[in-house]
This record gives C-alpha cells, structure tokens and sequence, in this order.
C-alpha cells in the first residue's frame, strides 16, 4: 500500500513548474503565457502548503505565504489583461512573434 | 512590541505610501490645474520621507517586529532610494501625456516604496511581496511612458519575464521554508537559521535547491546573463527618462535581497555557490561590454552596458563582508557604495537622451548624436561627466566605485581557498573596463567631435537639466570626497556583520517533518 508522502508533493510540484515552463516558451499567445505564469506560481503555492503540512508546525507559515502568494497572482493576471488589451491596441493582435520590433 | 512604535519606525515608507494614494486619487479627478501640480507634489512627498529618514539618523541596534527589521543596511539604502528617486522625478517631470501624470508620479512612488520595504524585511513573504511592489508599477510604466508600439512591446516583454522571474523565485522561497521551517530570513537575536544538515554541516539538497532557485529568481532583477535578455528591449523601448529608473530600482532592491538571502546563511556559501557566482559576474561583464560594442542604438548600448556594470557589482557580493573594515576591504561596503553612484550615472546618461530631440521623437543612434556639443554646450558637459563615471575614468566618482572594488578583491585574504579565483575575477574586471571604453568613448566622440547638417535640438524642461546637473555634480564631488558616502555605506553593513559574526550560533528548526522545534547547537 502506498502512502502518499511529501516526496509526492513535490514531485507534483515540480511537474507543475515544468508544465508552466514548457506552456511559455511553446504558446504564443499572450493569455496562453499568463496561464504558463499562473502553472510556475502555483507550483510555490503547492511547495509551500506540502512543507507546511509535513513540517507539522502550528504557525502555519506556508499556508499564509500560499494564501498571499494566490492573491498576488490574482493582481498580476489583472495587470497581465490590461497589457495584452494595450498590446491588442497597437497591434491589432495579442500573437506574441508579432511584437518583434525591438531586436538588435 | 507596540503597534505605534513599528508606525513611527516605519514612517518613510507610510509617507509614502500615502503620498502615493492621495496622487492616484488627484490625478483620477478631472482637476486639469491639478495636473501640472502633480510631479511637484510627488517630490514634496519625497523630500518628507527623506527627511524624516536623515532626521531619524541610523537606528542604535536594530529593531524588529512582524517580519521587519529596521537596521543600519535600511537606513542607507532608505536614503539612498529617496534621494536617486527626487532625481528620477525630476526627470520623468514632463513625461506621460497630462491626463496620465498622477498615476505614473504614483507608481514611481509605489515602486521606490518596495525598495524601501526590501530593505525591511526579515521574512521571506515580505521580502518576496516587497519586490513584486518594485516590479508590478515598472510594467505599467513602460506602457504609460509614451504611446507608440515599442512601449507596448516592451511592456509585455517585461511583464512576462518579470513574472517568470517572480514565479521562481517564489518557488525558491517555498523550498527555503521547507528547509529551515520558518519563513524568517535572520534569527534576530543573533544567529542563523539552519539551512544545513545536522551531519555534514553543508546545505541540505532542499535548501541548495531553494538556493538556486531565488538566485536565478534575483538574477533576472538584476539583469544578469543569461537573465538579461529582456534587458536591452525593455531599455529601447520604453520613453529615456523612465529608462533611468528601469536601470536602477529594481537592481537595487535586487541586490539588497541577494545581500540578504548570502546573509541568511552567515555569509558561509557552498562552494559550488561560490563558483556559480564567479561564472555569473565574469560571463555578464564580458557579455554585457562585448555586446554592447556591437550596438549603435544609444539605449541599447546602454542597456548592455547597465548589465556590464550588474557583472562589476556580482563580483563585490562574491566578496562579501569584511568586519571592521572600510569599502577598500568590504565588499558588501563597496557593493552599496557601487550602486549608490551607479544609480545617478546611469540616470543622468538617460536624463541625457531625453534632452535632446529630433523631428520624430527622441534620439535613438549613435549617428543622431553627432554634433550635439555645439547645441548645447552644458548638457553635452553633463554627459561626458555620467560617461565617463560609467567607464570608470577619474575625475568621477565611478573611478571611486570601481576602485573600491578592485582593492577589495585584491586585498582578499591571501590564505583564504577562494582568494585566488577572484584576483582572476578582479583581473576580468580590469579587462572589461578598458573594453568597455571602446563603446562610451564613442558617445563623448559623436557628441563632441562627429558632424551632422541637421544636428539633434535640445529639448525637455529646466527640472530636467536640474536632475541632469545634480547627477554630474555628484559625480564630481563623490571623486572629491567620497569618505561621506563610503562612511555611510560602511556602517550600513554593520547589521550584516552582526548577523555573519553570530553565524557560529545556529538556529535549528528541527526539520525531521512532524516534529517540529527550535533549539540551539553548535558546529
């Protein structure tokens, strides 16, 4: 019978950082990107609340750094929409490889 | 601890913090007088802060409550954050479109205020909320500064490598709270919070992962290779004035937090750390000058070489705290002193750009450049002064940064392992400064000596030519007398000190999941 144990959390966790990170560099869409953002950050959030829960502490540090770290990224998704509205703006598009004026 | 003792400790940054939110508020109303009070109103609420941090003078000890703690390193890098941040407004005075000012004058506050918060903060989560508050209000500003395409590009550029940055870092954090069991950075009543295992007294694997991790995180902020790229889009794209900033701010606070994380574990790097950083400082000054002696856009030249002066200021935290001893030996003294007059020459180049213009816009090559010496005298005077203090030429105080920095890595103890490698360092320092004169003799040159028919006019407000002269001023008397800044930089490391003396006294966390408690062993 398997326990589940920290070692899994983890092991989640990292899957999700690498899925995040593997959704920015292949989308090219900019809200295909933020979903890649949000996927690394949460990878923290479920870092945090497993070492909170096996670090058997009664402070619970890691679940408020979870609860913070969730509301954060509800502020940079709001912030992520009026960039690609500014984007949409001027480029009539929110495809990233269309934003390729600065190069050098 | 009282609550209205940590409000009056915390004074600066509620000043503010209000100051921020009553210029949001003014500049949403349709008060079009209010407008052109705004920038003015935004210095006002600079000079109170400053003044209530140079009348409250260094904190005797330090104090901590809540996650904060107010020590020697916050007083400095308060004051030196107030004061560029007087510049960087006097600077950007004229900058967005009218309607927009009270909101940009407000977010340059918001961001200064992380600074300031960075420079508190003695627990991860107010160390990693801090930084997202230097970060978030730059995003905006990019796409506020002006209304064309490239600020837009720009913006988003940054935003999603900021965000990238941000999202590792926190991932980082969660593996260093793992570690030691609690999210504070130092034990305040001395001592270090236990990264390492009891057995072998090395960093455990969590921890060196955590460590990794918030490194890679603050070598974007800072803008280190290979975390630089956005750097030089970023820097072209967003309006001169505003650029300034981009080159300062979050490095600032970048390093302080870097300090900080080196002090979390006693200043007693793995020397895997040690190598790792060595290759980050030699790769991004050797990147950053190389790159940029290929450049003929002006912004982007400076761009690499904003990242070439990050490389010079990787090699003094490498050095790291010397007790006792003034910049010429500490390099965490010469890191703060460095970055201090990094933040006004590299303000005052920019400041330069946007005084001149062309028909379309602002000057973007080094051909736009030519001949600007015989427009207007006094600013090319101001630049050739902030250029040469980048490339590190006396009479000006970037002499004086670099200086301290070379002697620190020089005079490193000679027994110590790691002493040789960073004399090799300290040598590809010395190299990359006379590299870097191929690409800053050429701006003095087309300023001075090139010729064009239909030269750049100069342009921008007089708050502008103020910030300007004060920047190359400084430059001059830092070269004259720079005991009062390198005094003040090395007392600011005393808490540092502290922490890294106390490193012997370790505070366990006990780590063995379930069973957790704090006691006191030693090595």
């Amino acid at each position: 019978m398997l326990t589940i144990g920290l070692t899994h959390y983890l092991i989640v966790a990292a899957v999700l950082f690498c899925t995040g990170l593997f959704t920015m560099i292949t989308k090219r869409n900019a809200i295909g990107i933020l979903i890649g953002v949000e996927l690394v950050l949460n990878s923290a959030n479920v870092n945090l609340v497993a070492f909170d829960r096996y670090l058997g502490s009664e402070r619970m540090d890691g679940q408020i750094v979870a609860l913070f770290a969730i509301v954060l990224a509800a502020a940079e998704a709001a912030l992520a929409v009026g960039i690609c509205i500014n984007v949409y703006k001027n480029l009539a598009t929110i495809d990233v490889d269309s934003a390729s004026q600065l190069q050098g | 601890m009282p609550a209205s003792n940590l409000l009056t400790q915390l004074l600066p940054e509620l000043i503010l913090l209000v100051g921020a939110c009553g210029l949001l508020f003014l500049g949403a109303t349709r008060l079009a007088a209010s407008r052109s009070f705004l920038p003015f109103a935004g210095v006002l609420v600079l000079v109170a802060a400053l003044v209530v941090t140079i009348r409250r003078g260094e904190p005797d000890g330090s104090f901590a409550a809540m996650g904060l703690w107010i020590s020697s390193l916050t007083h400095y890098v308060r004051w030196v954050a107030l004061s560029v941040g007087i510049l960087i407004l006097l600077v950007n005075w004229y900058l967005p479109v009218q309607e927009e000012r009270g909101e940009f004058v407000a977010l340059i506050l918001l961001s200064l205020l992380g600074v300031l918060l960075t420079a508190s903060a003695n627990d991860w989560l107010v160390l990693f909320f801090a930084i997202e508050l230097v970060s978030i209000p730059t995003y905006i500003l990019i796409a506020l500064s002006r209304l064309d395409q490239r600020a837009a590009e720009a913006s988003v550029k940054y935003f999603f490598l900021g965000a990238l940055s941000a999202a590792i870092l926190a991932f980082g954090l969660s593996f260093l709270y793992g570690a030691s069991g609690t999210t504070q950075i130092q034990h305040i009543a001395g001592g270090v919070i236990s990264l390492t295992l009891p057995s072998t007294g090395e960093l455990g694997s969590i921890a060196m992962i955590g460590f990794l991790f918030v490194l890679a995180g603050l070598a974007f902020k800072v803008a280190a290779v290979p975390f630089h790229v956005y750097a030089p889009d970023v820097y072209e794209g967003a309006a001169a004035p505003i650029t300034g900033m981009l080159g300062f701010v979050p490095k600032l606070a970048g390093f302080v937090a870097l300090i900080k994380l080196f002090a979390a574990i006693g200043w007693n790097l793995p020397i895997e750390i040690k190598w790792l950083v060595w290759i980050l400082a030699a790769v991004t000054m050797t990147a950053g000058n190389v790159i940029a002696l290929l450049q003929d856009n002006v912004k982007r030249m400076l761009a690499y070489s904003s990242i070439a002066h990050t490389g010079y200021m990787l090699v003094a935290l490498l050095i790291g705290p010397v007790a006792g001893e003034g910049p010429m030996h500490d390099g965490v003294a010469a890191l703060l002193f460095y970055i201090a007059v990094y933040g006004a020459m590299n303000l005052g180049a920019f400041a330069m750009i946007a005084s001149f213009g062309r028909k379309h816009g602002e000057l973007e090559t080094l051909d736009d450049m030519n001949g600007i010496a015989s427009q207007a005298p006094a600013v090319a005077l101001a630049l050739a002064i902030c250029v040469f203090s980048l490339m590190g030429f006396p009479p000006t105080a970037g002499f004086i940064g670099k200086l301290y920095i070379l002697t620190a890595a020089f005079s490193f103890s000679a027994d110590h392992a790691f002493a040789q490698p960073l004399l090799v360092l300290a040598i590809v320092a010395v190299v990359n400064t006379v590299i870097s004169a191929g690409y800053y003799l050429r701006i003095v040159a087309a300023a001075y000596v090139g010729k064009s028919s239909t030269p750049a006019n100069p342009t921008g407000g007089f708050t502008l030519r103020w910030g300007l002269a004060v920047c190359s001023l400084a430059m001059l008397v830092l070269f004259v007398w720079p005991r009062g800044l390198a005094g003040q930089a090395s007392r600011a490391t005393a808490a540092i000190h502290d922490s890294v003396s106390a490193a012997h006294t370790v505070v366990r966390v006990d780590t063995d999941f379930g069973n957790a408690q704090v006691d006191r062993t030693s090595p």
